[in-house]
């Protein structure tokens, strides 16, 4: 029994890394920037698509990857520039061109990949034996990948002069502008992390699970219940509610229904605006 | 001479040119057909309308066939349902629209097949479809004359569960589908087959549709004395659910695949110990019969296409195209479809297919069974008729 706790819990963590690293992308746009871009999870598909072409193509998993990231990066500027920077300020012109994106950019996908799932051939394959416990090769490696990832990131945000930008902005915006943060530079740089990271969890998703137009949603939906979970705009919040959602998700399809997956998010999501309205790590206002 | 005297030798002329070929005239009989020629349901739908198409051409190529005292041959009016279910209804109205059309083929998925079939039913035309829902559908009140070209899961279940029995060797099972209709249906087939057939049902789990991540689940399997899998009816779940066996380990690697394709298994071959699938016509990619060899030839020469794993479809109406004729033959009308149908029902053919149609309208045939193991690929024919 105890060891059946721990390898469910490993897998709950494997699947909430990747799930932190989508939701990092949707807070990050979101609580500094003030974007709510339901276009992430499209993202995340085209990542996906990228490095399944790339693989297709004779480069290998890694360098498909790198391609997947810097083509969402670049991918992520340009959606800021010409679209979302026309609607800074009005949430609701936001949302409603992110909505419109998510349409162009899933129907165009469909028309041009086909709706068919497509599988990457993973890095590494099997199972490996740690003590007594059976684990998947591939998911130790996604969880290893996504730690970094967020590590590296966190890490970015607290040592490095454009991460300090970042938090100055997201404390006070004005004040930032004054001291000489170039706030507009920095929008841009956020945004293009965010889909960048986007387009990393797109290759980690491609890794495991099939490859199809329609693969951003869920990303998507999930993402924004971490958001929510961790207090919108707040760093460690998605990331702890990233981990927590793939522990929950991962017991409650062990040891309850598997029927009913989807349904634990939002369960937490319940508990967590009735008890903690403010998110996991407090504070209405973005953290970083 | 004047322009009266001409006219005159002309109709004459005319006359008798046309008077043999008026002795021998052939009339036509509007044959609707129906279906996904485009979106993402083609894959079933085009093959299946080739077949008919092919059909006709040969039966129209052989001259005919006689109903009474005339010659009829088949001219075919089609509609496009867009995998749609509003287009389908709508092509459903303009198809009948024509009130020359009295039998229609086509639709092999339940999203569009449902208002094509409904309306196929109040417009009393008699329609043969192949999607699954329609099994619901046929036998109920005022849908006589509703057929449905493939067998029911009863029905294929009944040849392919000893197949797995006895090609896999299995003994105790575990049973993993989507949370829908369809598979609560498929359990209550399979289970008490399964345990006539020597094998345990060992754990029966239903996941969210749309799940990707089956690992969790997949964990319930573990340890539970489990030699056999039965994966579902949908590729790409089937395809994720043995790449995440392989991938997770320590779970069986025999899998019992109620779906038509051996796609999910294909990238897998040489690391699982086996795969059944099912042909619910006949298995054109390894044939041994010499009917459905010589039927392969005749597709290839008529579409120009080469057979692909969706090609099976084709044969979906095939053969009741012609079971169609027999009945027009003997009801002795080509104009009332309630006759016709209550000829089909009951009438046993031995085409390429060897199949019949139950009092209902349900089709009874005999199927082939896709093996995959050691990895070779082969079928087993089914008699089920």
């Amino acid at each position: 029994m105890g060891l059946d706790i721990a390898q469910t819990l490993i897998d709950g963590l494997m699947v909430g890394g990747l799930y932190a690293t989508v939701a990092l992308g949707i807070t990050l746009v979101f609580g500094l920037v003030g974007i709510l871009n339901f276009a992430h999870g499209q993202s995340v598909m085209l990542g996906a698509y990228v490095t399944f072409f790339g693989v297709q193509a004779g480069l290998g998993f890694w360098l498909s990857a790198a391609l997947a990231v810097l083509a969402m990066a670049a991918f992520g500027a340009i959606l800021e520039q010409l679209v979302f920077r026309r609607t800074l300020g009005d949430h609701m012109a936001g949302l409603a061109v992110s909505l419109g994106l998510i349409m162009v950019i899933e129907n165009l996908a469909a028309a041009t990949f086909s709706p068919d799932p497509r599988f990457v051939d993973p890095p590494v394959s099997g199972s490996i034996m740690v003590g007594p416990l059976q684990l998947s090769s591939q998911r130790l490696l996604v969880l290893a990948i996504s730690t970094a990832l967020i590590g590296g990131f966190y890490l970015f945000l607290q040592r490095a002069t454009l991460g300090k930008a970042i938090r100055a902005m997201a404390q006070n915006r004005q004040g930032a502008a004054l001291v000489g943060v170039r706030v507009s530079l920095v929008s841009r740089t956020i945004f293009t992390i965010g889909s960048a990271l986007a387009g990393a969890a797109g290759a980690l998703y491609a890794s495991l699970f099939a490859v199809t137009p329609y693969m951003g949603n869920t990303p998507l939906t999930k993402g924004f219940i971490l958001a929510a979970l961790g207090g919108l705009g707040s760093v460690p919040g998605a990331i702890a509610a990233g981990f927590l959602l793939g522990i929950a998700e991962s017991f409650g399809s062990r040891y309850l229904s598997a029927s009913f997956r989807d349904g634990y998010g939002f369960i937490l999501l319940i508990l967590a605006l009735l008890f903690l309205p403010t998110g996991l790590f407090g504070a209405g206002k973005a953290r970083v | 001479m004047n322009i009266g005297r001409l006219l005159s030798i002309i109709a004459s002329a005319s006359l008798a040119l046309w008077a043999p070929g008026a002795l021998a005239q052939t009339d036509t009989v509007k044959l609707g057909v129906i279906g996904s020629l485009t979106g993402p349901h083609s894959g079933w739908d085009v093959p299946a309308s080739d077949g008919v198409q092919m059909a006709v051409s040969e039966i129209n190529a052989a001259g005919g066939f006689k109903v009474g005292d005339k010659t009829y041959k088949f001219s075919v009016v089609q509609e496009d349902t867009q995998s749609k279910p509003d287009i389908a209804a709508t092509a459903a109205q303009k198809l009948l629209s024509d009130e020359d059309i009295r039998f229609v083929m086509g639709v092999l998925t339940s999203t569009p097949g449902v208002p094509v079939a409904n309306q196929m039913a109040r417009a009393k035309v008699l329609y043969v479809g192949g999607f699954t829902a329609m099994d619901g559908l046929v036998g109920t009140k005022g849908k006589e004359l509703l057929l449905r070209a493939l067998d029911t899961d009863e029905t294929a279940a009944k040849g392919f569960v000893p197949a797995a029995a006895k090609e896999l060797g299995l003994k105790r099972v575990g049973m993993l589908l989507p949370n829908d209709d369809v598979s609560k249906s498929i359990v209550k087939i399979y289970e008490p087959l399964f345990k006539q057939n020597g094998i345990e049902v060992g754990l029966v789990e239903l996941f969210q549709p749309g799940t990707t991540d089956f690992a969790p689940v997949l964990r319930k399997f573990q340890n539970q004395g489990l030699d056999g899998l039965f994966i579902g009816y949908s590729d790409p779940d089937a395809e994720a659910i043995i790449r995440q066996s392989l991938e997770i380990g320590g779970l069986p690697t025999k899998f019992v695949y109620r779906g038509g394709s051996s796609q999910p298994a294909a990238k897998y071959a040489d690391k699982i110990d086996g795969f059944l699938w099912q042909i619910l016509t006949r298995d054109l990619a390894n044939p041994s019969d010499d009917k459905v060899k010589d039927w392969i030839l005749r597709y290839k020469a008529f579409t120009k296409k080469e057979v692909t794993p969706q090609t099976y479809w084709a044969l979906t109406f095939y053969d009741t195209v012609f079971m169609l004729v027999k009945a027009m033959q003997e009801a002795g009308t080509v104009t009332d479809p309630a006759a016709v149908a209550a000829k089909l029902k009951g009438m046993a053919y031995d085409g390429v297919r060897r199949m019949s149609y139950n009092g209902e309208g349900r089709a009874i045939t005999d199927i082939d069974i896709g093996v995959l193991k050691g990895g070779k690929v082969y079928s087993i024919p089914q008699k089920i008729l």
